[in-house]
């Protein structure tokens, strides 16, 4: 069995981003991070390896140089090799075209199974998994928080959509995004480090990977900060009955939610 | 020159960081409330295989290079002062005799068990008259059939009352006076063998630190470490420039938590409509802290590359023990009067901080011996 992991490196939650004064483009500070969601998907391909006779996981990022590092973190967990699709010359931020080069890499690598965070920290877009099954014609479930692999054809698996959970037999191959809470990501130990420090990761030209040639849709019109967030209210009442009203009232007029 | 780490120094930082901070900053607090051994947070650290950080891979260590050391080092200690003190006890000074002395039979006993984290291992050098000035050890070692008679006190030991095995300093005859130290293994279990009382301590607590009794304690043969009678000294001087970098690099560790919590805090206390950190005073304080401590992480981690190039670091590593701990004390010092108030409340970190910084101040030399050795080294004897 072959299972491939796509992960991403994205901004650190605690770096610093400034917009340009175009408004297209951002000033950040170099810090970054394996996508949170993506160690989820790591962590559950590596507990299957551990299950499964002759399993291979291999992890697969598209990025920057730098996004080498999520690869190592990736072989410091469990994984048994990592290629980065290197974009270090150009400039993909369009997850139609991100998907259409995963996609051209899960067809020439060969796949059982594929696994993926349900969506990425920084564009919080949560699209490139499914559209990769649609380009491969393979079964997709997203909000993945169970996994059960019957055996090389078939899998089991829980999605909680709004607390709510669906079971579903799934043929394979097919896709699934995971979702936090399917399991709890291992600390590396020194053994998976020192693997990592030293693995040959292989790079891949994305546009190697396209079998037509392709723009990305999508253009970056303008980012913006969000608005700040108004003070906090203190509803103030001599009871709790009368906080109450008073939260009534406003959500009715003010914040007219209700 | 180039001061760039390579790219597995980088991951490695990076992977050490994140281990901190998912495994170590959580518990921080509650080792320093309870001041008890974090047993739980021990073997759950140990499994992942950083206490054979520096030995050969060949007997399951890593054979990380002086600057990962160092690396690691700081990285530990910005997690936790109390729990790094433990674990760099196990790494280093715990078990360095022991790995370059000890026989096979020693080695599988206390060795590859302590690079486990199933044995804790400490050194004792320190005694009630006898810290800096080893020459005064008073702990006696006497001749006695096949093996060594032990008798003596051991002050401020590390690990000490939690110990399975200890190197222990001691003199064969006080009137050779650095020239009469020896090291002796002594494991726990060995008659007359026991510890004292436990120092209660006002910082770097979740270490257990006490007094070690050796009485009348008899050792084999083979528990002397060493190739010859008398070479004790010589023998400390092999790690000695380690000790007094990972000093540095432990005061860079800490320095760096109350820094960023520091940060942090500037960036978002509103004081007069507005972040304290649009102040100018508060500003000067990051400017002049940030100055400090990238000077101070140079020197260390020149120290450190000396050493792994087998270069003379004597000087400078007692320079950058000396200089990065004061320059941490002045940062926690500085982080303190960031936070205001809040920082004498026990609910936040900068007390922790503050207090565990004073002991960075004793470990490898005090800086009135260190700031003498120096000046001796580059004055030369006149």
């Amino acid at each position: 069995m072959k299972i491939l992991v796509f992960v991403k490196q994205v901004l650190d939650s605690e770096a610093k981003i400034n917009i340009q004064d175009d408004k297209k483009s951002l000033d950040f500070e170099e810090r970054f991070s394996l996508n949170f969601f993506d160690e989820f998907a790591i962590e559950e391909a590596i507990r299957v390896k551990e299950k499964v006779k002759n399993c291979e996981v291999v992890a697969v990022s598209l990025g920057s140089r730098k996004a080498q590092e999520v690869l190592r973190t990736s072989i410091a967990m469990g994984v048994d090799r990592a290629v980065l699709i290197e974009t270090e010359k150009y400039n993909i931020w369009d997850p139609y075209f991100t998907a259409k080069v995963l996609s051209g890499f899960a067809e020439k690598e060969g796949f059982n199974l594929i696994f993926c965070g349900e969506r990425a920290m920084d564009d919080e877009n949560g699209v490139v998994g499914v559209l990769i099954a649609e380009n491969l014609k393979i079964p997709y479930v997203g909000s993945v928080v169970k996994i059960e692999v019957m055996d090389t054809n078939k899998v089991v698996v829980d999605s909680e959509i709004d607390g709510s959970f669906f079971g579903y037999e799934v043929e394979l191959p097919a896709l699934f995004s995971l979702r936090k809470g399917i399991n709890e990501p291992r600390v590396p130990a020194i053994t998976g480090v020192m693997k990592a420090m030293r693995a040959q990761i292989a790079f891949v030209d994305p546009y190697s990977l396209l079998s037509i040639p392709l723009t990305q849709k999508t253009e970056i019109v303008r980012f913006e900060f969000p608005g700040k967030r108004p003070a906090v209210k203190i509803i103030e009442g001599q009871s709790p009955e009368e906080k109450v009203k008073k939260l009534i009232s406003l959500l009715k007029q003010e914040a007219k939610v209700i | 020159m180039d001061f760039k780490l390579t790219e597995e120094q980088e991951f490695f930082r990076k992977t050490i960081r994140d281990t901190v901070n998912k495994m170590i900053i959580p518990k921080a607090k509650d080792i320093d409330e309870k001041d008890e051994f974090p047993w739980d947070l021990w073997r759950e650290f140990s499994k992942l295989g950083y206490l054979g950080l520096r030995y050969p891979e060949e007997i399951g260590g890593m054979n990380a290079d002086k600057v990962m050391c160092m690396i690691f080092y700081e990285e530990i200690t910005r997690g936790s002062v109390g729990f790094a003190q433990s674990v760099i006890m196990n790494i280093l000074m715990g078990t360095y005799f022991i790995y370059r002395f000890g026989n096979d039979a020693i080695k599988e006993r206390c060795l590859y068990p302590a690079m486990r984290g199933e044995k804790i291992a400490t050194i004792c050098f320190t005694e009630d008259q006898s810290g800096s000035d080893l020459g005064s050890t008073r702990t006696r070692a006497v001749k006695d059939g096949d093996g060594w008679r032990i008798n003596g006190t051991k002050m401020w030991i590390t690990n000490g009352p939690i110990c399975d095995f200890c190197t222990v300093l001691a003199t064969v005859d006080p009137s050779l006076g650095l020239k009469g130290l020896n090291f002796f293994l002594v494991e726990k279990g060995t008659p007359g063998f026991s510890s004292g009382q436990i120092i209660r301590k006002l910082g770097c607590r979740g270490t257990v630190t006490g007094e070690l009794i050796f009485d009348n304690v008899w050792v084999p043969d083979e528990n002397f470490l060493g190739e010859e009678l008398g070479k004790g000294v010589q023998y400390v001087g092999e790690i000695l420039d380690e000790v007094r970098l990972m000093t540095g690099a432990m005061a860079l560790g800490l320095a760096r938590a109350a820094y960023e919590e520091g940060l942090e805090f500037a960036r978002k206390r509103i004081a007069f409509g507005q972040p304290i950190g649009n102040f100018q005073l508060i500003r000067e304080k990051f400017a002049e802290m940030d100055t400090l401590m990238n000077a101070a992480k140079l020197m260390v981690y020149y120290g450190a590359w000396l050493l792994e190039n087998r270069m003379d670091a004597r000087t400078i590593a007692a320079e950058a023990k000396m200089f990065a701990t004061e320059v941490c004390l002045k940062v926690v010092d500085e982080v303190t009067r960031i936070y205001g108030a809040n920082a004498f409340a026990y609910e936040y970190n900068p007390q922790r901080y503050f207090r565990d910084a004073r002991f960075l101040l004793y470990g490898g030399g005090t800086h009135e011996v260190l700031k003498d050795f120096i000046g001796r080294s580059i004055i030369g004897k006149l």
